[in-house]
């Protein structure tokens, strides 16, 4: 008997740990500041969080927002949202999901001091959600305080958590616990080294919309932290690492040639620009802005300085957000042209102008600068550290003397409300141009509350279209992410969030 | 040992003046901890003062900096701004690291520097005192950024032979006992988990060792030119002693006191961590833990490893003047 169950035991043993278990390895170049899904503001912590913490809505590769853990989601009213949950949702301690813990989550979220007396610093991505209804265990209704559209976009930015689990190891113990309804579970988090996670054999399966439904591929994913280029590098051709993000530039050709792995890019949503001070002269004349922007080569300085790693831009958004206008005009480089605006400004002789950039933006503020020169422009660059620039630039009375400034806007719900509002409404908190149009605000505005999608889209693609004629900036280019990619790796991709979702990826 | 206790008491006056000249560099250091935590989606500004106030930057300085030496002197340090935990606990999990890499290095640095530099004085002039010679300036001059990728370029990239990055390779954990993984896999009997760790920590300490090593091995072979000339040398060479028992037992002990010294202030500093040489080899240690933060204005956090680095100076000055006294008894403290 001793022996069968010895043999039982063993059998056993041998199912729960596969030989040659399949494992996916992530050359990652930051560690997460926590496991606690509400207590951070950083994307590199979502991204980790993301592969053990699902959401109740998240986003297909066209960053078309689908349901998750919800079962399907829709609009009351003006200020009220309806979403129904999935039946038979498990946590990885086992227990099944309900309608209490999506409203703990949420108001964990947006609640004051509802962190163990800490308020959320994500809080505010969840805008107006003033409170959250149970109407019956698989379903709760979000109230909010004034109309939000975006509400669905902003959604896949927030992970589902137990209230039973918080309750009992505290907003403290979350930091460095997790139980979550997400595909891999928690086994180790070596801090600043490395993030061990497992497959969670009873998940529920992930968004029905985004194929294949089911547990992970993997049996075991390690994020490895490898903070510098150059080794994270040297760990994909070793053949330690599968993937790894933020691939530099430089590295393209060597990774491609490798044999061993591939470049691979998404688009990502944050968009560049150089910022003209519009409430100061020579800036406050459209022609001005129009010239700097003929003098500008943007597809050169793509090719050149960004190995073509940007798509340039002729307005604020991202060919994948909600709302691009893919009509606006582009600004032609030309030289001439600029000159001739220039003189008709009354600037014919030259202008004198310092172009403000962050020390890590530095070759490519120098490439517009010395554009700006063939323009006939005297442009210098003055490299600053970010957090003593930013303060400046964003208030009115400190940027009175400054002239321009290459900055970017993050616009991760992929959504014009999220960008448009703050850089261009006037008043605007990252309105650093201080851009000022009645026209632009009441379009704006008008977007904010209506629910029609059709009319919002019209409303955002008027305000694009009169941005692009005002020219309050230099219209640059959106980036793109870089992954080096092993050739082990498939059912992967990049996507536009930086997200590195591990749930489908094989590996041979 | 009434020096000693001393010297204790003035490390209270150090670390008061360094807790006071860190915190008014900090003040006036322009940049905002809460932009930068918001940074990444720029957050509303109702947003932004909650967190001012979670993290007490809504007080004035004054008030901040006396209500941080009030909770210092009871162990607490605050909460880390980033990781939203206690800064104790944060720096204690990367501490072991710092600690294994810097034990590491100087006992390889000793390895490489003593034997070479004794050789080179008695050898002067000699093949081996030339190639020592070359090989120190090599070791100043050296990058260490460079080295640690030319070293992960050969042994990892091309040979194979040498993990790039980390510190124990997966499945091979084992109980945290002192959290130095060479020590505890060898206390959990693991010896090929001991194995692995040793593969870890080869090049990252190989990269640190070098640059320790070169003026160490300077020292030691002026150090023992001039013991090699002194009369007790000549003396115990003409009673008749061995070559060897002089040199070893007789001026190498008297040698090695200005090393001791030079080691002492390396190991301080390495003991901060080495902010490049842990990026290289994505060490977890306390350097690259630190710098982050100063770029982040993690203040808490900063202040509590600026106070920490400054213990261990101290202490570790006082060590080396004791190793004086165990090295020649005729100095005393």
């Amino acid at each position: 008997m001793d022996r069968q169950m010895l043999a039982l035991g063993a059998v056993l043993v041998a199912l729960t740990l596969p030989v040659g278990a399949a494992e996916l390895r992530v050359g990652f170049s930051q560690d997460a500041l926590t496991l606690d899904p509400a207590n951070h503001r950083k994307r590199e912590t979502e991204t980790i969080i993301r592969n053990m913490c699902d959401g109740l809505l998240t986003r297909d590769s066209h960053m078309k927002v689908v349901p998750e853990v919800a079962e399907s989601y829709r609009q009351i009213d003006a200020k009220t949202w309806e979403i129904k949950l999935r039946k038979s949702v498990r946590f990885h301690s086992g227990a099944v999901l309900t309608a209490e813990d999506v409203k703990f989550t949420l108001d964990r979220l947006t609640q004051d001091n509802a962190m163990g007396g800490q308020t959320s610093p994500r809080k505010d991505l969840l805008g107006p959600v003033s409170s959250v209804d149970i109407v019956d265990p698989q379903t709760i209704r979000i109230r909010l305080s004034s109309p939000w559209p975006i509400l669905p976009a902003m959604l896949p930015f927030q992970e589902l958590v137990r209230k039973g689990f918080v309750d009992r190891v505290g907003s403290a113990g979350l930091a460095t616990q997790v139980d979550c309804v997400g595909p891999f579970k928690l086994v180790e988090w070596r801090r600043g080294d490395s993030i061990i996670l497992e497959r969670f054999a009873d998940y529920y399966g992930g968004s029905q919309e985004i194929p294949p439904v089911g547990p992970a591929k993997v049996d075991r994913v390690i994020f490895r932290i490898i903070p510098e280029n150059s080794s994270r590098v040297a760990a994909l051709l070793a053949g330690e690492v599968d993937i790894i993000n933020e691939l530099p530039v430089s590295a393209m050709r060597q990774v491609d040639a490798s044999g061993r792995a591939k470049v691979m890019r998404a688009n990502g949503t944050r968009t560049f620009f150089v910022a003209l001070n519009t409430a100061k002269k020579p800036f406050d004349d459209p022609r001005v802005r129009k010239a700097l922007n003929h003098a500008i080569d943007r597809k050169l300085i793509i090719d050149r300085v960004l190995s073509g790693t940007a798509v340039p831009l002729n307005g604020v958004l991202s060919p994948q957000a909600f709302g691009f206008n893919a009509d606006l005009p582009e600004y032609k480089y030309d030289p001439n042209r600029a000159k001739a605006l220039l003189a008709e400004a009354g600037y014919g002789s030259g202008l004198t102008l310092m172009l403000d950039a962050e020390g890590a933006f530095k070759d490519v503020a120098e490439a517009i600068a010395s554009m700006l020169q063939r323009a006939g422009i005297k442009a210098t660059v003055q490299v600053w550290e970010g957090a003593v620039l930013t303060p400046i630039w964003r208030d009115a009375a400190k940027r009175r003397e400054r002239d321009m400034y290459f900055t970017s806007w993050g616009n991760g719900s992929l959504d014009p409300s999220d960008i448009m509002l703050p850089t261009l409404h006037t008043g605007g908190r990252g309105n650093s141009a201080g851009y000022s149009n009645a026209k632009v605000d009441e379009l704006l505005d008008a977007a904010e509350t209506e629910l029609d999608p059709a009319k919002r889209r019209a409303l955002y693609s008027e305000a694009q279209s009169i941005v692009n004629a005002d020219a309050p900036w230099i219209f640059l280019w959106l980036p793109q992410d870089l992954y080096g990619v092993s050739t082990r790796v498939s059912g992967w991709a990049p996507s536009p969030d930086s997200r590195i979702n591990l749930h489908r990826a094989m590996v041979k | 040992m009434g020096t000693v206790v001393d010297r204790l008491l003035q490390l209270v006056t150090v670390l008061l003046g360094v807790t006071v000249i860190v915190f008014v560099m900090i003040t006036l250091t322009p940049g905002d901890p809460v932009e930068i935590m918001l940074g990444d989606m720029k957050a509303a500004p109702e947003q932004a003062e909650a967190l001012r106030r979670d993290m007490g930057l809504d007080r004035p300085p004054v008030e901040r900096f006396f209500r941080f030496i009030g909770n210092a002197v009871q162990g607490n340090f605050g909460l880390s701004f980033f990781h939203r935990r206690p800064v104790i606990d944060v720096i204690a999990e990367r501490l072991p690291a710092t600690i294994e890499l810097t034990l590491a290095a100087l006992v390889l640095a000793l390895a490489i520097s003593i034997p070479l530099g004794a050789l080179a004085a008695v050898q002067k002039g000699g093949a081996l005192d030339r190639a020592a010679t070359i090989g120190a300036l090599l070791g100043v001059s050296m990058p260490g950024f460079w080295f640690g990728i030319l070293l992960i370029m050969l042994f990892a990239v091309q040979l194979g032979v040498l993990p790039v990055s980390g510190r124990i390779g997966y499945g091979d954990e084992v109980p945290a006992l002192t959290g130095l993984l060479t020590i505890d896999t060898l206390l959990a009997g693991r010896f090929d988990s001991f194995a692995q760790a040793l593969r870890h920590l080869a090049l990252p300490s190989l990269t640190l060792a070098l640059p320790m090593a070169a003026p160490l091995m300077r020292v030691t072979r002026a150090s023992m030119l001039e013991v090699l000339r002194s009369d007790y040398v000549m003396f115990a060479e003409a009673k008749g002693l061995s070559r060897r028992r002089v040199l070893w037992r007789h001026a190498l002990k008297n040698a090695l006191m200005p090393a001791v010294t030079i080691a002492a202030l390396e190991t301080g500093s390495l003991l901060g961590g080495n902010m490049i040489v842990e990026s290289v080899f994505g060490w977890p240690g306390l350097g690259r833990l630190v710098v982050e933060s100063i770029f982040a204005r993690n203040y808490p956090l900063v202040q509590a490893a600026v106070l920490l680095y400054a213990v261990t100076y101290v202490l570790l000055n006082l060590l080396a003047d004791l190793a004086y006294t165990l090295l020649n008894p005729k100095v005393r403290l």
